[in-house]
């Protein structure tokens, strides 16, 4: 999102980006006191990527239909963990991704509601396909696909949810109690295939390269590569080292009791030995402060 | 990212990791970098006041592996060199030595600057301070 935003810009429209809250979730105030009179679109995450919070997409809508705006919600990590009804939601315009639903990559649909009817314009253009908005070839093997994992997810996601939100908690139960760890986004919600904390005083991607047995990663798997802070954990209002401290576990389909429990060990273990490594730990352990230490930034 | 086989074997068998006492007439201490930017190293030396030689060395670090890997190297290289040679380390050497990738040679930089610290440390300490 905030990519097209900046496109957007550049185009020479403006663009307001809000914070949220500590907990994650948008404040409704703010909110609708950033919409102007000349606001035409709003666009928010249904369930964030890093932290997993749901967004009160109804509220959010009802708000954007009270003034008048064209609603867009990007609902790529919402489908098959949250249940939401687009027949009875206030939403104009919704992204949706087949990969992020275990379905094939490569495809993914955009919602445009007819009544009451959004005008969009074309970005392909050419062939005329879908009503000359999308132009090339249908992959039918990609649509049916998509489609087949949303049919499973549908189906699956009751119990899934109820299965994974027992993970999670043995997860959040096995590691709540390490020293100076911090649970990043609101604990409720939040889709509970999601769990985000930060070790204080060890460094994420040193954590990943110890637990080798484990797909996690820090700050988002989009900035990973940089060495910038996750942009997410900062808009918490998490300090720079919290969120370079930070670990993004997530649970799926396939994940079981016994991987949790590793994981957990795993995770410990780590955190302990990197934390014999720290300086930062031992300053910790002397009482401290280091935020009033003047650090030469580098 | 994919590390070097050095750089796990030192993430994963880190060499000298611990600390000397900070008052301790014949230790240096330098401590580069900062919590915010995910890189602090602590580097320390050991120094016979006689020779002027490194006679030992410990790091501790919060960083990333390469960081980590980075102090470890350099407190195997500076035992047994003189205050000056250690000084003269160069970042590139232990980029190099390490097989760090462009996105990670700020954490040899700031080896370098972890075990200039600590010379200038020891030679404040020794009345002769003077920056590097």
């Amino acid at each position: 999102m905030l990519d097209t935003c900046r496109e957007l810009e550049r185009q020479g429209f403006e663009v307001t980006y809000l914070d949220v809250q500590p907990d994650g979730l948008l404040d409704l105030e703010v909110f609708k006191a950033a919409i102007r009179s000349d606001t035409i679109l709003a666009s928010v995450m249904y369930v964030n990527n890093e932290i997993g919070v749901i967004q009160d997409i109804a509220a959010i809508g009802a708000i954007c239909r009270e003034k008048g705006i064209v609603f867009h919600v990007d609902a790529a990590q919402a489908t098959g963990r949250v249940e939401f009804d687009l027949s009875r939601m206030p939403v104009d315009l919704m992204s949706l991704t087949s990969h992020k639903t275990y379905g094939p990559k490569g495809i993914g649909a955009l919602f445009v509601r007819r009544k009451p009817r959004v005008r969009i314009e074309a970005q392909m253009h050419g062939g005329g396909h879908e009503r000359g908005m999308r132009s090339g070839t249908l992959p039918t093997h990609q649509i049916v696909g998509m489609g087949e994992a949303y049919r499973i997810a549908k189906e699956e996601m009751g119990a899934e949810n109820v299965r994974i939100r027992a993970l999670h908690d043995r997860m959040l139960a096995g590691l709540k109690d390490v020293e100076q760890v911090f649970i990043n986004g609101h604990l409720e919600q939040r889709v509970p295939h999601n769990l985000n904390m930060s070790f204080n005083y060890v460094e994420g991607e040193s954590l990943i390269m110890g637990i080798k047995g484990l797909a996690v990663s820090s700050g988002s798997a989009c900035t990973s590569a940089s060495l910038e802070p996750s942009y997410v954990l900062r808009a918490l209002g998490r300090s720079d080292e919290l969120a370079h401290s930070s670990l993004r576990m997530t649970i799926g389909r396939w994940t079981t009791e016994e991987e949790i429990d590793y994981a957990v060990e795993t995770i410990k273990l780590n955190v302990a030995k990197l934390r014999d490594l720290s300086p930062l730990w031992d300053m910790y352990k002397e009482g401290i402060d280091i935020s009033t230490i003047q650090w030469a930034a580098h | 990212m994919a590390y070097s086989e050095k750089v796990i074997d030192h993430y994963e068998h880190p060499r000298n990791v611990g600390s000397f006492d900070k008052g301790d007439e014949s230790v240096g201490t330098g401590m580069v970098g900062a919590p915010a930017c995910g890189d602090v190293m602590k580097l320390q030396i050991k120094v016979n006041p006689v020779s002027g030689v490194i006679e030992d060395a410990r790091f501790k670090t919060y960083g990333c592996g390469s960081a980590i890997a980075s102090s470890s190297l350099v407190t195997e290289w500076v035992k047994g060199k003189t205050l000056d040679q250690a000084a003269a380390l160069k970042n590139s050497e232990i980029a190099e030595e390490l097989a760090l990738p462009p996105v990670k040679i700020h954490c040899s930089i700031l080896a370098e600057d972890a075990i200039k610290a600590a010379v200038n440390d020891y030679r404040q300490k020794h009345g002769a301070g003077q920056a590097i």
